[in-house]
């Protein structure tokens, strides 16, 4: 990636020199000296344009920064010019220039823009990319890739509810694209096609690139569906050595709780004479004040430390660097520790025609994941009951720890400090490539990429626990004798693509074009096994001390499959005199996950753009782009083998005295399983006005993705299974988005620069096949007690992502649910029939970020506020535990909404349903630059300290512990945790609590 | 000019090699699964293809349809909402009230459960006739028996379902009368029977588990047993000749221990017809054990799982073994009524100690077990002890409320999967079934053949006194005591016409007759709201 974007940027000043030769006149001349720096640390800026004021001729700055140019000897002023700067003229008297200070600038158009399988300078894009780069990125105590980029995209929506350092991030673009597998943005790391996000560090990280609209993700076909993520990593740059650390500690903390009773309100309200009660006492009283939300948690500390190298001579490049991290999670016994390495090398051979880049990076981390019901149980654990067991009947399980059996109720402290539950990762991911420029503008690239993960999971629970599920294999009540979870899974892929890149200029015309040839490969395996009955709690790594083994009630299980994908792409960019911009892109992909007939796919875009400063002149607008596109894109089925017919086994049966294995289907096969195909349309305009200080974007688009490929309900018979994967319904999207960044105060010491950023989008599943029923997406409450309560539906001709049940309508005198009828009369719950109808949506109508940077002098400080408006939450934790009725065993979720009189079993209904908006202040920095003598003999080159915060606070009506949007529901709490994209906002009771930080880091340049 | 050459030649090398790699069979990618058409070339491979018809029936033994749809309908179980246990939107209760609703979840289970099983013998008689040996076709009578067993269920609960009997029909079907699919039923069962095999003695391993002459006759005689409900026409003499067909066979006898019949190793039972045989490691599914016994109960048996204390008995029908003037014979101590469950002196039918887990409860250690979370305002406190007396159905029933059922020996060292296996056709059951039609055809309850056939049981299982002259209520009820929680109860007492009365926590049904022959529309279940969502031939059952 890297070489193209310096071969293009060469390209296009050779481009100019040719081009404005003519103009160069004979006179006579001077030579004048001088050195390009960023005026952020004063390190040289190499490749910048150094041209005489009004003339085209011009020289580029060399490693160190330095040039030398010879001009007309009436020449007294230099524009100095370099992607990423603003344009800096400066006065000349003499033949020293002096050193000449750029500044960093985001509203550039000559900015190179990274694109599908190449680069383009931000003036010529025609389609909806959105660039950030490192120092955009998210600030503080940041431990995963997504985090840089949250709230920072128009259109990219990045939430994590809660504060468990090792759950992921959920990422979406433009909201749903697809109802199947793949809502996630495809990842693409230095041209390593679904590459892992976490397989690099965020320190590791350049710039990020994000392709919005369905015209610049179509060269990626397939799987272009849900937008593109193209990450750069920091390479290194000719003649300049660097040695880079940056460090932080962070100390992390819950900032908001689920509101429950303390001791003194449960005791008052368990009492017989006490609130809502009537004759009789509700719940146990144990004599302890135990706060569980205190007993669990703690200050979390957590530190990272990289270290990078960069440097290189004329051939050879290269970027190196380390990152070790330790993040310990609010929860006792919960965190990770990861140490990654990474090496870019590039070199260049043959008069750097042939250019050869490798880079390899591994990753190993250990995560302690313990448990998430930790957080779920310390909510409603009894707040009477001590720690430990004070009486025999009280230590259940022998361990010391206070328990009572009850359904999903375990001591929670004795819930994570008795069980393990601990993950290895090891990454390994190596990339090569080779690019010949085999004659002047046609250049051939092969590449080669393998991207390999490893997860070990080894959990335990020691025959002195008692856990109510939770575990691994649904192991329930007092251990037995231990039980002991291994898991072994295994991913590669390899990626190989042939490319040849031709450029050319004819006249006014650059033509760039592309062709290529992609293969990949993926494969899938693993191992799970699950045994207890130990004799010693000591031995729980050795399954053949484990006597279920032997006893058959041990659980093995494994799996294998795999897919290849296999693309031809070809793509053409004409620029006519920078004014007039056309695209168009075809890629022809096909799988194996398909019908045999079905297999090949075209995946087609187009797009447009032109500078309409060149028709009209607005006063103070400086350049004003208007650009539009139209791409196809695809998204694959969620597993492989769906059109095939196959069987599995299954349990055994007694055939003739014998116990045999039965085999049978283990599918409905669908044989015209075929592409799911995304058809965006995008309008967009790009501007810059007083003076570059105003840059914007927005964007408009629709988009409808058809033959949506999910599970659906068929009849049974005649069909052998009452579902089936199939091309069933179409899916609108329409949104917009707008970007807008202004600098307010631009002054020699002071300067303030404010961004903000708005996304709408709205996905209507606009069609669903009749055969597939009225509606699809339903979500379950749950266990206890509140299983076969759906409680979200997505209606065919409606929009993603309802809830769906009875309206609350108040309580009858006697303390019963009062529930909507179909007339809309108050009706008891239990005995009437009541209607169920749409109670809330889990998406948000719009998202805000706004970014504020202010510089004074070596101060900088930096915030970002982020909101999301319009979704609504189900608060489980309510829906489950704020009756009173639970209150005979567990503790009561006492919220605004809590209702002594309530006497009714549990029954869903919108009472649990909840505004979801906030507005969270996610990052506050403040950094100071010291002065650094230069060439100072410790040979330190810059020193950078900072002070951070992470959710400082937040603003909200939820009564819930983090608002944040659940843009899936996540079902289970462990490893192997299954998703339902249709039914957002469901807020679990498995969500760790939000969490706030605070950041102490140090930069230092050597 | 050579290097050019040679470069030129490279790069075209390189594209060729990447453009020729367009193959994209899925074949090589399916590592752990089987192709479907490259299966059923040996015997074994035979036998496995066939096993999966039965390995269906691994459902009957959860809490997902077969014992909750036709027991807790009833008066002879109950799931009460046991706090913020067992509410579940409210689906338990409603089995209990007769308010069951489209959309609830265990009728939707019990048809998916039929027609996976009936697509699967559909979908094997096909196989086995294109294979077409005789190994393959031996098996056809048997799947067409097991396919019609399952539609017998679905005309019990549903009624009027769709009969798909070819497998190569693949357009959605229309339902058929409950009346079809009674005449599909007799007709397959009466044209396989005579191609089945005809075990000589009990315990058959040839047939053990499987279809063979008597379970289809069983099937007969349970069908026709119910004849009048299904199609308003009685058959009691076909119900006799089915039952005597079994009983004449002499190799059935009634055991002289009750308990034998539902103990772990219980296989050799003679009075076994048809069962389904369960193991905790190779056919898992009966889960009583979980379902019925409180989490305390994990140390009683030394369990390696917690249960999850749902399913009792109802105190009434718990009392139906203990009252003397219900159920006469020698009198004793057995755990009461009252709130408390202090004992009191009753009738020491032996059938009570063996269905029921009451009383006290230990741990494996002999220990008496504490249950610290015992609801504050239950009398026993917490000592743990299972009282039949249920203080509610909802929204907080004790957690110690509640005979447990107990009808399949637990034993030490369980698992939540049981080793009992499950008799789906027990020979006392066609006994009774016999009395009961003998009794019905002559309109007389005293019918002296019907009679013997009862007290023969009473005394041989129960240890009780017989009974000098019988009624249809005291039939029924002597029915339930030999029966309980075998899953005939809502079928029973439809027959009966007390299965819209008033009992229990169960007030009695409006009246009407929406349903076929007039009968209760309650007597049939909904056609599941997602099957007709799925299946737009399919018609909604009337009065829902």
């Amino acid at each position: 990636m890297k070489n193209t974007k310096i071969f293009i940027t060469k390209a296009c000043s050779i481009g100019f020199l040719l081009l404005l030769s003519f103009f160069s006149s004979f006179s006579q001349s001077k030579t004048i000296t001088g050195k390009v720096t960023d005026s952020k640390d004063g390190s040289p800026v190499v490749g910048a344009t150094v041209q005489p004021k009004g003339s085209k001729n011009g020289t580029s700055t060399g490693a160190d920064g330095s040039f030398s140019i010879t001009v007309a000897s009436n020449v007294n002023t230099l524009v100095v010019t370099s992607v990423g700067f603003g344009r800096q003229e400066v006065s000349v008297s003499g033949t020293s220039a002096g050193t000449v200070s750029l500044v960093a600038t985001n509203a550039n158009l000559n900015e190179v823009v990274v694109v599908g399988y190449g680069t383009q300078r931000k003036k010529e894009v025609t389609s909806a990319i959105t660039s950030v780069n490192a120092e955009q990125f998210n600030k503080g105590n940041i431990n995963d890739v997504a985090q840089l980029l949250q709230g920072k995209v128009a259109g990219l929506s990045i939430a994590r509810p809660g504060g468990n350092p090792n759950a992921g991030f959920e990422i979406r673009l433009r909201g749903l694209s697809t109802i199947g597998a793949g809502t996630q943005p495809l990842v693409v790391i230095d041209g390593q096609i679904g590459a892992d996000l976490n397989s690099i560090d965020p320190n590791d990280i350049k710039s990020m690139d994000v392709l919005k609209d369905g015209s610049s993700a179509a060269i990626y076909g397939t799987r272009g569906s849900a937008g593109v993520i193209i990450v750069t990593t920091k390479t290194g740059s000719r003649g300049q050595s660097q040695v880079n650390y940056n460090g932080s500690v962070s100390v992390e903390s819950s900032a908001r709780l689920t509101k429950h009773m303390t001791a003194a309100e449960y005791r008052a309200f368990i009492k017989p004479s006490g609130i809502g009660s009537d004759t009789a006492a509700k719940g146990n009283d144990y004599g302890a004040n135990t706060d569980w939300y205190k007993e669990i948690s703690r200050n979390a500390i957590s530190h990272q430390h990289n270290l990078s190298f960069s440097g290189g001579n004329e051939h050879t490049t290269y970027n190196a660097s380390v990152n070790y991290r330790d993040a310990q999670g609010i929860a006792i016994n919960t965190g990770f520790n990861q140490i990654n390495g990474r090496l870019n090398l590039t070199h260049r051979a043959l008069n750097d025609k042939l250019v050869f880049n490798t880079e390899i990076s591994t990753t190993r981390k250990q995560a302690k994941l313990g448990f998430d019901q930790g957080f779920e149980y310390a909510a409603i654990y009894n707040p009477t009951s001590p720690v430990f067991a004070k009486t025999p009947g009280q230590d259940l399980a022998k361990g010391g720890y206070f328990e009572v059996s009850a359904t999903e109720y375990s001591n929670p402290v004795a819930v994570l400090k008795q069980n393990t539950n601990n993950n290895t990762l090891k990454r390994l991911n190596f990339a090569g490539s080779a690019e010949y420029e085999i004659f002047k503008g046609l250049k051939f690239l092969i590449r080669y990429a393998q991207q390999s993960s490893g997860s070990y999971t080894t959990a335990y629970t020691p025959s002195t626990a008692f856990i109510d599920r939770g575990f691994y294999n649904g192991v329930t009540g007092v251990g037995r004798h231990g039980y002991s979870y291994k898991a072994n899974d295994e991913a590669i892929t390899q990626l190989y693509e042939n490319t040849l890149t031709y450029q050319h200029k004819i006249s006014k015309l650059d033509i760039n074009a592309i062709a290529g040839y992609s293969y990949q490969d993926f494969k899938y395996e693993g191992l799970k096994l699950g045994a207890g009955n130990f004799v010693t709690d000591q031995d729980r790594e050795n399954f053949s001390a484990a006597q279920d083994v032997q006893d058959g009630k041990a659980n093995a299980t494994s799996y294998k499959n795999g897919s290849k994908l296999v693309a031809f792409f070809g793509r053409v960019n004409l620029n006519w005199d920078n004014f007039a911009y056309i695209s168009a892109s075809l890629r022809r992909e096909g799988s194996t996950q398909f019908g045999p007939t079905h297999k090949w796919g075209y995946f087609p875009a187009v797009s447009a753009g032109v500078d309409l400063q060149r028709f009209v002149q607005i006063p103070a607008v400086n350049t004003l782009k208007l650009r539009g596109s139209f791409g196809i894109t695809g998204a694959l089925p969620p597993g492989s083998g769906l059109s095939e017919f196959t069987f599995t086994s299954g349990q055994g049966y007694l055939i003739n005295g014998q116990w045999i294995f039965t085999y049978g289907p283990n599918q409905n096969p669908n044989a015209d399983l075929k592409w799911e195909k995304k058809a965006e349309t995008d309008i967009g305009l790009d501007f810059t006005a007083f003076n570059n200080r105003l840059s914007g974007t927005i964007d408009w688009y629709t988009r409808k993705t058809s033959d949506l490929i999910f599970n659906v309900n068929v009849p049974s018979p005649p069909n052998l299974f009452s579902t089936a994967t199939k091309n069933v319904g179409d899916l609108t999207g329409k949104g917009y988005e707008i970007a807008l960044n202004y600098d307010v105060i631009k002054q020699k010491k002071l300067t303030w620069t404010t961004g903000i950023n708005y996304t709408h989008n709205h996905v209507v599943l606009s069609r669903l096949d009749p055969s597939a029923g009225d509606y699809i997406g339903a979500s379950n409450l749950g266990s206890p007690g509140q299983e076969a309560t759906q409680i979200t539906r997505t209606f065919a001709g409606a929009e993603i992502g309802a809830f769906y049940n009875a309206v609350y309508r108040g309580l009858s005198p006697t303390g019963k649910f009062l529930f909507e009828d179909a007339s809309g009369k108050a009706v008891l719950a239990d005995s009437f029939p009541y209607v169920k109808r749409v109670i809330g949506h889990g998406l948000p109508k719009f998202e805000m970020g706004w970014t504020n940077t202010f510089t004074y002098g070596n101060w900088d400080l930096n915030f970002f506020l982020r909101g999301s408006f319009g979704h609504s939450i189900i608060n489980t934790e309510r829906a489950f535990y704020e009756n009173p009725s639970v209150a005979s065993i567990y503790n009561v979720v006492k919220t605004k909404y809590w209702d002594p009189k309530l006497k009714d079993a549990q029954l869903f209904s919108n009472l649990y349903v909840e505004k979801g908006d906030f507005v969270k202040l996610d990052n506050a920095t403040l950094g100071y630059n010291f002065n650094i003598k230069k060439g100072g003999k410790n040979g330190v080159r810059s020193i950078r300290a900072y002070f951070s915060g992470h959710n400082l606070f937040t603003i909200t009506g939820y009564t819930g512990a983090d608002p944040e949007v659940r843009y899936s529901d996540q079902i289970g709490s462990l490893i192997g945790t299954t998703s339902n994209i249709l039914a957002p906002g469901i807020d679990r009771r498995t969500t760790w609590v939000l969490t706030r930080s605070f950041t102490l880091g140090l930069n230092l340049g050597f | 000019m050579k290097s050019k050459f040679l470069k030129i030649s490279l790069v075209g090398g390189l594209l060729i090699a990447g453009l020729s790699c367009t193959k994209l069979d899925e074949a090589p990618y399916l590592y752990d699964k089987v192709t479907g058409d490259q299966f059923g070339k040996t015997d074994l491979e035979v036998s496995s293809l066939v096993g999966r018809a039965y390995s269906n029936l691994a459902g009957i033994g959860g809490n997902n349809h077969y014992n909750p749809l036709n027991e807790v309908t009833t008066d002879e179980e109950i799931v009460p909402t046991r706090g913020p246990d067992w509410g579940d939107g409210g689906h338990w209760v409603r089995l209990k009230l007769h308010t069951y609703k489209v959309d609830d979840p265990l009728p939707n289970n019990a048809w998916n459960f039929c027609y996976s099983g009936i697509t699967t013998c559909n979908r094997l008689i096909a196989t086995l006739t294109t294979l077409n040996t005789p190994t393959t076709l031996a098996y056809i009578p048997e799947l067409r028996t097991l396919r019609a067993i399952y539609y017998f269920w679905l005309l019990d609960w549903f009624g009027n379902v769709p009969l798909s009997i070819d497998f190569n029909t693949t357009t959605p079907p229309a339902n058929s009368t409950r009346k079809q699919v009674y005449d599909f039923v007799e007709s397959e069962l009466i044209a396989t029977s005579p191609l089945l095999k005809k075990p000589t003695g009990i315990p058959d391993v040839a047939t053990y588990g499987r279809m063979n002459y008597y379970v289809a006759q069983a099937c007969l005689a349970k069908l026709y047993l119910n004849a009048e409900l299904y199609t308003g026409a009685q058959q009691w003499d076909k119900c006799i000749a089915a039952c005597n067909n079994i009983v004449n066979s002499g190799i059935f006898i009634l055991t002289p221990n009750y308990v034998d019949n539902f103990v772990q190793n219980n296989q050799n039972s003679k009075e076994s017809i048809w069962a389904i045989p369960f193991d905790h490691v190779k056919f898992t599914g009966f889960n009583m054990v979980m379902m019925t016994l409180s989490y305390l109960n994990q140390n009683t048996y030394n369990i390696n799982a917690q249960p999850w204390n749902g399913f009792a008995t109802t105190a009434e029908f718990y009392n139906s073994y203990i009252d003397p003037a219900q159920n006469p014979g020698p009198q004793g101590r057995v755990i009461g009524l009252s709130p408390k469950g202090d004992s009191v002196t009753g009738t020491l039918d032996k059938r009570a100690a063996a269905n029921f887990l009451v009383g006290p409860q230990f741990s494996s250690a002999g220990a008496r077990l504490s249950d610290d979370g015992a609801d504050v305002t239950d009398p026993d406190g917490k000592p743990f002890t299972f009282t039949p007396y249920i203080n509610e159905l909802q929204p907080a029933a004790w957690r110690q409320s509640g005979a447990r059922i107990g009808k399949w020996q637990f034993y030490l060292g369980e698992t939540s999967d049981m080793d009992n296996d499950f008799a789906v056709f027990r020979y006392a059951d066609i006994l009774l079934t016999k009395a009961e039609a003998t009794a019905r055809k002559n309109s007389n309850w005293n019918d002296p053949v019907a009679l013997a056939l009862v007290n023969q049981i009473r005394v041989q299982h129960g240890g009780v006194d017989p009974f000098v002259s019988m009624t249809a209520a005291t039939f029924l009820a002597e029915r339930g005591r030999e029966t309980f929680a075998e899953a005939w109860r809502r079928q029973d007492m439809i027959r009966f016409g007390t299965y819209n009365t008033a009992y229990g926590f169960h007030g009695a049904d409006p009246a009407d007759n929406l349903g076929p022959n007039n009968i209760n529309h309650l007597n049939i279940f909904p056609i599941p709201a997602i099957q007709l969502n799925a299946n737009k031939n399919l018609k909604q059952n009337p009065g829902y």
